[in-house]
């Protein structure tokens, strides 16, 4: 009996270490077969995650379409694909967050289904950026077109603010037809038919009085979503602070926050240089300031005095379309460069284009590197040398530094890779 | 008398306003001038007056200029030409009228292009679509190499057709818009029936102009079709590795010899470089055996631009890389192919041409270019579009070098 007793204990405890024997090789082996799955690893790179507080030299490793591990020293032995970063910086995919995408040929319209409107994956790849919000160029009469001819179809993602007008921005007198903005049709086109790619709401280019927005918001609310607003055709100008202060709520957005053109839009800057107050009020008070550079919009004469006053933008975005993708604005490379020589981080600029966008327009899952998510992710030089930005008015400020995408992956897949570093040397490969 | 004192004043005074006045709108200083078509390889000055070139000379006066734009250190040459492209953009899946075709304006600015050939997206049947929805509203000189199949690239079907492949209306498209159309394309037939290609033959013999040939031709051997060709016709995807085509080298490395007899003959063999089109183990041995592209077509369209491809200027910074001369770079991305679309008005800076002008610089670095098998080669030098101007206007300016200073006051 008491020798069973000890044989038995014998066994259970020789069967104790063979389980956790049994248990450390599967582990090792699932360590090592996960290991062996990387699809793409990113070594040696300079890792910018705001969202992650990531900042530092760091590896990013790929597999199945997602991040599955940002760390020091993974091993390269596992990776299928190596892509050495050595020097170059490593961020997430960036998010343009305001963009006008809608392109098709209503040759009489003007950005909703026409052709000021630029398809995506030709400006966004290049310059790493993964994600671009359209801002408003459909409204819910044509958004189903927008989204069969463009968004369907795209590599990069698109998501989109809807207009407060129906037909969006077909031209300026239906962009004026208060009969056509309802904002009871717009909230159901977010809320329950397109959730998962309309993600707010767009008041732009009314002559009149605060009715466009009051609609906007009112359609904000009753979606649960952001109104993003431009607001500069009136003549005399209407105020900003009422804009600001009355008639947004905290997360809204205010575009083309560095525009010049006094006589139709108030400026941010007032004419001696300063920032007005109420301007820091409003962002403290929880209003967005996105860049949105477009053809039009941006003017150093307003960035220079408010970044020196400590008056950064929370979103740097493109207004990417026909009249600005040759002219000052570029891409948002560019964009993210004018920032850097007027004295931004790169983890400002970084974060002001990955996390802060997700966050307004409420997609956590985008704009960092977490483990598990899809796997957009930007990889970046910075050139030194002297170079020069353009503003709208044709003014240039001098820059030493310039943002340069080397690689893009979206969902995994390398999109853009400007000098091959992902690549075999030709006559290495039989 | 008194008239002849009058004229004579007339004269004097115009030439002293002239003299003193500013007869110049842009005047571009101490550039190096590359204009292969006018033998200019040094250091001049061009001025551009009512969107036509001037004059090109060293040592122009900026005081005759309205706006002068310091050049020093950078190259200038004529607009580059692209000569094979798909920018038939529209909403329909595909190229014609649709998304795989792309707005030459997103990218030929940028990259030192002023003039596109649309490589027969569109036919006779869809050209004027082509013509009013695109062509007459871009920035960009587009030109077209009309499709013998009627839709062009409208999908298999259409394109397998033969009865839609009708060389008289082809014909009479041409006549009907003889400033757009520059040549007729043959280049998408499964069949191996030689009808198709002779009626772009007969097209094209009437027009007096080239015939453009694709590869998309599996059942016709790149013998029997560069046999077929005349001289001054062009054949293009000329470095590709595909099984649709054979290549252009054996499988040692040597030109064929067919090949070679067709180039001793003027066939002109266009790069196209495309998403499949240009193969670095195809193109570095051909090129050390003397034959390199006589244009760099682009083959521009959705799925090229993000991939080897990028643009034309990464295309010509790849035979920089494989070790070609800048200058015979620049020919083959100006006045070679102008020639060879029979439009000598283009691709040269000489007096009264249309003022499409490039100003770029040779970016010193260290380089990788891909091919269409994703396979890299490094290089230290890589073209880069400072200013294009397009009939004297800018069209893109990337340092702002027509610019004034900000500053704040």
């Amino acid at each position: 009996m008491t020798r069973n007793r000890k044989l038995l204990k014998t066994f259970r405890r020789f069967g104790y270490v063979a389980a956790i024997l049994f248990t450390v090789a599967v582990s090792e082996r699932s360590l090592a077969q996960q290991n062996q799955d990387i699809d793409i690893l990113i070594k040696g790179g300079h890792v910018i995650d705001p969202k992650n507080s990531i900042d530092g030299l760091m590896d990013v490793a790929i597999r199945e379409g997602k991040i599955s591990q940002v760390a020091s020293n993974i091993p390269v032995a596992n990776a299928k694909r190596v892509v050495d970063a050595k020097g170059l910086y490593v961020t997430p995919g960036l998010i343009d967050m305001h963009a006008h995408v809608f392109i098709g040929n209503d040759l009489d319209a003007y950005i909703a289904n026409a052709q000021t409107s630029v398809p995506p994956d030709g400006f966004t790849f290049r310059s790493g950026v993964t994600t671009v919000v359209d801002a408003g160029s459909s409204g819910w009469r044509n958004f189903r077109l927008f989204k069969e001819q463009t968004i369907d179809r795209a590599q990069t993602r698109v998501l989109a603010l809807l207009n407060i007008v129906g037909t969006g921005m077909t031209g300026r007198f239906e962009e004026q037809d208060m009969s056509d903005m309802n904002p009871v049709m717009t909230a159901h086109m977010v809320k329950k038919l397109f959730p998962n790619i309309i993600v707010g709401i767009k008041s732009a280019h009314f002559w009149g009085d605060f009715t466009q927005v009051d609609r906007a918001v009112e359609a904000g609310k009753l979606a649960g979503v952001p109104v993003m607003v431009d607001f500069g055709e009136h003549d005399p100008p209407n105020s900003i602070e009422s804009l600001f202060m009355q008639h947004l709520r905290p997360g809204d957005i205010f575009t083309h926050t560095f525009s010049y053109g006094p006589k139709q839009r108030e400026t941010i800057v007032d004419e001696n240089g300063k920032v007005k107050p109420f301007v820091f009020a409003a962002q403290k008070r929880g209003l967005i300031f996105d860049v949105g550079h477009g053809g039009g919009a941006f003017s150093w004469r307003q960035a220079v005095p408010a970044m020196k006053q400590g008056f950064k933008p929370d979103v740097i975005s493109t207004d990417l379309h026909t009249q600005s993708m040759n002219g000052g604005m570029k891409d948002l490379a560019n964009v993210i460069s004018k920032f850097l020589n007027m004295g931004m981080t790169l983890q400002d600029a970084v974060a002001r284009t990955t996390v802060n966008p997700a966050r307004v327009i409420n997609r956590p899952e985008l704009g960092h590197l977490s483990p598990g998510t899809e796997a957009d992710v930007a990889i970046f030089n910075l050139r030194k040398g002297d170079f020069g930005f353009l503003d709208v008015r044709g003014l240039k400020l001098q820059g030493n530094q310039k943002l340069e995408a080397e690689l893009t992956i979206r969902a995994g897949r390398i999109v853009w890779d400007l000098n091959g570093i992902s690549a075999p040397v030709w006559d290495t490969v039989k | 008398m008194h008239k002849t004192f009058f004229v004579v004043t007339v004269w004097l005074v115009s030439f002293a306003f002239h003299a003193s006045g500013q007869e110049i709108d842009l005047l571009i200083k101490n550039g190096h001038v590359i204009d292969p078509r006018n033998n200019i390889n040094a250091r001049m000055d061009v001025a551009i007056t009512g969107g036509m070139i001037f004059q090109v000379a060293p040592g122009i006066a900026e005081s005759r200029a309205k706006k002068v734009v310091d050049a020093s250190g950078l190259y200038v040459s004529p607009g580059f030409i692209d000569i094979h492209t798909h920018v038939f953009v529209g909403t329909k899946p595909g190229f014609a009228n649709g998304t795989s075709s792309i707005s030459p304006d997103d990218f030929a600015c940028r990259s030192g292009v002023t003039t596109v050939v649309d490589a027969g997206t569109s036919g006779w049947r869809n050209f004027p679509v082509f013509r009013e929805q695109v062509i007459n509203r871009s920035k960009t000189r587009i030109l077209a190499f009309l499709s013998i199949g009627g839709t062009g690239l409208s999908g298999k079907s259409a394109q397998e057709d033969l009865d839609d492949m009708n060389p008289d209306s082809t014909f009479l498209m041409f006549k009907k818009y003889p400033e757009t159309i520059v040549g007729i394309k043959i280049g998408h037939y499964e069949g191996s029936d030689w009808t198709p290609f002779d009626r772009a033959l007969t097209a094209a013999s009437k027009a007096g102009i080239p015939l453009f040939v694709e590869c998309h031709l599996p059942q016709y051997s790149l013998e029997d079709q560069l046999k077929r060709m005349r001289p001054g016709d062009i054949i293009t995807h000329s470095f590709e590795k595909v099984s649709e085509r054979m290549s252009v080298v054996d499988e040692e490395g040597r030109v064929r010899p067919f090949v070679k007899e067709a180039q001793k003959r003027g066939i002109l063999f266009d790069l196209g470089h495309g998403g499949a089109g240009f193969w670095f183990s195809e193109a570095v041995p051909a090129l050390k055996q003397g034959l390199g592209p006589n244009s760099f077509g682009t083959d521009l369209h959705r799925n090229s631009v993000n991939a080897g491809m990028k643009d034309m200027m990464n295309v010509m910074s790849k035979y920089l890389a494989m070790g070609m001369k800048k200058e015979d770079v620049i020919l083959r991305g100006t006045w070679a192919p102008a020639r060879s679309i029979k439009r000598e008005d283009l691709g040269n800076l000489s007096k009264g041409a249309p003022a499409d002008v490039v100003v770029w610089s040779i970016r010193k670095g260290k380089f990788g270019f891909v091919d269409a098998g994703g396979n890299r080669i490094e290089g230290d030098q890589k073209m880069e579009a400072e200013l294009t101007l397009r009939e004297g206007k800018v069209v893109w300016d990337l340092n702002g070098l027509t610019a004034k200073k900000f500053e704040i006051k």
